[in-house]
């Protein structure tokens, strides 16, 4: 029981992450254009179908899922395309946060999810930001 | 109390015939977690050793590459932070593959992308076994190589 609660707590963690970028991309998107819109709103899909399925995983173990809240502080001021950029690379690294946390529960099949996760957020991450980190997730 | 007794000697004798002296007992076993860190670092040498060699061979990727594996080399020294050197064990200090750099700059690129892939299908098979904090390390290592993967692609692909 308690690891379940712990994935569920993950789950949950993450989900609640997805939310959090399904809104800043939003937001993000909304200063955006030309390919850089086009990325923003694939970017966007993609958290929404990662929320989706979060969502149902968590139904399945009889949990119910966190909502998302109606607005969500941002980080800094979002007024520019550069600022846009650089939120949509936050928003990812949040994600790769959020998902490393579910690493560390004992399930090996959700590890596994959860670091397939990371590689595609992590890239995403430089995507926007133009650059790599040697530990994506980790605290800098 | 602690004074000699004919009898004490022999009963010492006797006692350590049996149990036998622990200094003299083979070292012990390389647990699978520290044998799995082992294999890890000397992947990371070897991809640093790739990377030198398309550095000295192709200075042109030097700006490019550099980047990356300095970020090689941080997975390294924390991957051997992890590492309690066993008994009898070093932590490997040398390569075991050196195999010859691409011919071209695309090749040596294409080499370069097709070990970091390697590197994380090797890390994301130790995931289920490993404890909650290296199988974190292991992610965000194959995290980090996934995005060089991206990184070298788009160089392969412009």
């Amino acid at each position: 029981m308690a690891g379940n609660a712990a994935v569920i707590a993950a789950l949950q963690n993450a989900l609640a992450a997805e939310h959090a970028a399904v809104y800043g991309y939003g937001v993000a998107g909304a200063l955006l254009s030309g390919a850089d819109l086009v990325n923003a709103k694939a970017d966007w899909n993609t958290h929404q179908l990662a929320r989706d399925n979060l969502e149902a995983m968590l139904t399945r173990l009889g949990a119910t899922p966190v909502a998302s809240s109606p607005a969500y502080d941002l980080p800094f001021a979002v007024s520019t395309p550069a600022a846009a950029r650089r939120l949509a690379a936050e928003l990812e690294n949040g994600v790769t946060r959020a998902y490393l946390a579910m690493v560390a529960v004992s399930n090996p099949n959700l590890r596994f999810f959860a670091a397939k996760a990371m590689q595609t957020a992590a890239n995403r991450a430089t995507a926007w930001s133009g650059s790599t980190v040697a530990f994506p997730g980790m605290p800098s | 109390m602690l004074a000699a007794s004919p009898t004490a000697l022999p009963l010492f004798l006797a006692l350590s015939a049996c149990k036998g002296p622990a200094v003299l007992d083979a070292p012990p076993t390389v647990s699978h977690q520290t044998h799995v860190l082992l294999h890890a670092v000397t992947a990371e040498l070897n991809l640093i050793w790739i990377y030198n060699k398309a550095i000295a061979a192709y200075s042109g990727l030097e700006p490019h590459l550099r980047p990356l594996r300095a970020e090689h080399e941080a997975h390294l020294a924390q991957l051997r932070v992890h590492i309690i050197e066993p008994q009898g064990k070093h932590v490997p200090e040398t390569v075991t593959a050196k195999p010859a750099i691409g011919a071209t700059q695309a090749a040596a690129l294409t080499q370069l992308r097709d070990a970091e892939q390697a590197a994380i299908k090797m890390l994301m098979s130790r995931l289920g076994g490993a404890s909650p904090s290296l199988a974190q390390l292991y992610a965000s290592i194959a995290a980090s190589e996934a995005t060089h993967v991206s990184v070298l692609s788009a160089r392969i692909g412009g």
